[in-house]
């Protein structure tokens, strides 16, 4: 037998976070699986490693990450890769995520992901990169679309265009946030259900959800809220039209007690039953 | 690939440049729209206020003693102006900030708190022990079957986690006293007087432990990559026959090798 859960991924799962270890652990928590924030296990040893190995012996998970920057400029960040994949082969998830987007540029990172231009140059060099890193890697990766505050001047093509795009160029599939085309389309005034027509159904292999934060002029992504009304909405809509894929619950600022994720995730797998 | 590099640093330069409104700002608002409710640089300022918020917290998180002492506001202040002008170079977050004791210690406004510096170095002694490999036990057998002709090229080593400080300050009280969980008294006397310290982490249990001189000269060699003839040298006046089995009990030597 398996160290590891068999489980595959389906149903609304949870992203994991530290504060909720005990919990998981204690409680045998009634999820159907959990995403893990790569870099969080990108330590030598120590208590984060140890957990995340008790996690996944009684849960599928899936592999997440703010920091291959495929969009970026800069070289690829082979050292990076090497330790994402020796952690992919440790934990064994069911597959990787990052997104589209770039975070560094001259080696100076932001820890914020940065939208690209959508432009024929961008889309040749963010699909020659991602080439190579599924090369590296030895899978196909997710992408996912990010929420954006500024729009460029300069753009040959939507962002639903340039991810069409990109999975014809790479064969990559898409992870569609729901939270952030909700927040991008509000803040750049595109039409979310326009975006989710365009994506290649059976190309989606994950759904996020994620609460906003409302300012003046824009919509803010902080994933320190529940999931707002018109996102559920979408979200219905999504499920709708692209039938019952996993969703994900993200929380990452002023992170609730557990049983307030797990309920969020029942109201995601009510949808999903619905429509199923 | 010439303007999407171009753009990707000016983008980087409006971030972090010294002004609000300054060169690179001007320059990358060109490239952007505005909108019904915010102009082009309302919308980079968006990201610029995200970019140095999320490094500030991320150095409160790693900083909490430094955070007390200091008072949010404060902190918050300092810790802006050093990740505006310290650029993170990993992709981890977690790699970032370990040039924060240096930069507090020539950071004139904190200068009042001259013991700052060196809470702030063991604050990420610890971030980093955290994190540190696991370490299995020392093979005593193995010491003890190395030939008597060689004992003199073992190189002991401390845990994969293990940091050592000295302080003029007792820094660990300091530390001690402002945890959440302190229930004694928060005064600290600053003539108790210096700290030689190792801040390791045993199996999952975080350790800041105080050494006496003896074992703060023979931990200090050892990470120095001092040989075991150079540290049974009379003239170091190390107890080697107490103070290492003492040393290796309590954890600080976690292996040894052989030199070549
Ligand atoms: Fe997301």
């Amino acid at each position: 037998m398996s160290r590891f859960s068999q489980a595959t991924i389906a149903g609304a799962g949870i992203g994991l976070r530290s504060t909720h270890y005990q919990d998981i652990l204690n409680d045998k928590a009634a999820v159907p699986w959990f995403e893990v924030l790569s870099e969080n296990y990108f330590g030598d040893g120590g208590l984060p490693l140890h957990y995340l190995e008790q996690v996944r012996s009684d849960y599928p998970v899936t592999l997440h990450g703010v920091g291959m920057s495929l969009g970026s400029t800069d070289p690829l960040d082979f050292s990076y890769l090497a330790r994402l994949k020796q952690l992919a082969e440790q934990i064994e998830p069911a597959w990787i995520s990052d997104h589209l987007a770039w975070i560094s540029a001259g080696n100076r990172y932001v820890h914020d992901l940065l939208p690209l231009p959508y432009t024929e140059e961008a889309l040749n060099h963010f699909a020659e990169r991602l080439l190579q890193v599924q090369d590296f890697l030895g899978c196909r990766l997710l992408i996912e679309n990010p929420s954006s505050y500024l729009s460029y001047r300069k753009t040959d093509m939507t962002e639903w265009e340039f991810l069409q795009e990109l999975v014809d160029k790479t064969d990559c599939d898409i992870l569609f946030d729901v939270n952030n085309v909700y927040v991008s389309g509000t803040n750049h005034g595109f039409d979310p259900i326009e975006y989710l027509h365009a994506l290649p159904v059976g190309r989606v292999k994950e759904i996020h959800l994620a609460g906003y934060q409302k300012h003046d002029n824009y919509l803010f992504d902080t994933h320190g809220f529940r999931v707002h009304p018109p996102v559920w909405e979408l979200y219905r809509a999504t499920i709708e039209h692209l039938g019952p894929v996993p969703t994900l619950i993200e929380w990452d600022n002023d992170i609730p007690p557990f049983e307030k994720l797990v309920d969020e995730a029942g109201m995601a797998q009510k949808v999903l039953d619905e429509i199923a | 690939m010439t303007d999407l590099r171009e753009l990707q640093h000016l983008f980087r330069d409006a971030v972090f440049e010294e002004t609000s409104d300054g060169p690179a700002l001007q320059a990358f608002s060109k490239l952007i729209n505005d909108s019904a409710g915010l102009s082009a640089a309302g919308h980079l300022r968006i990201y610029r206020g995200a970019i140095l918020g999320t490094l500030t917290r991320a150095l409160g998180n790693i900083y909490p003693v430094c955070k007390r002492l200091l008072g949010d506001q404060f902190f918050d202040g300092m810790a802006r102006i050093h990740a505006r002008n310290t650029p993170s170079q990993s992709a981890d977050l977690a790699n970032y900030g370990g040039e924060f004791g240096d930069f507090i210690a020539s950071f004139e406004p904190a200068a009042t708190l001259p013991y700052l510096a060196d809470v702030a170095r063991l604050e990420w002694h610890w971030h980093r022990a955290f994190h540190a490999a696991d370490e299995a036990a020392m093979d005593l057998a193995a010491l003890n079957n190395v030939p008597l002709a060689d004992t003199g090229r073992i190189a002991f080593r401390l845990p994969a986690s293990a940091r050592l400080l000295d302080s003029n300050f007792p820094v660990q009280k300091i530390w001690q006293v402002n945890q959440d969980d302190w229930q004694g008294d928060q005064d600290v006397n600053l003539d108790e007087g210096d700290a030689s310290l190792i801040i390791w982490r045993k199996q999952y249990g975080m350790r800041i432990d105080e050494l006496d001189s003896q074992e703060s000269q023979l931990l200090g060699a050892i990470d120095n990559g001092a040989l075991f003839n150079e540290l049974s040298q009379p003239d170091m006046g190390l107890e080697l026959d107490t103070l290492l089995p003492r040393c290796y009990q309590q954890g600080w030597i976690a292996g040894f090798t052989l030199d070549a």
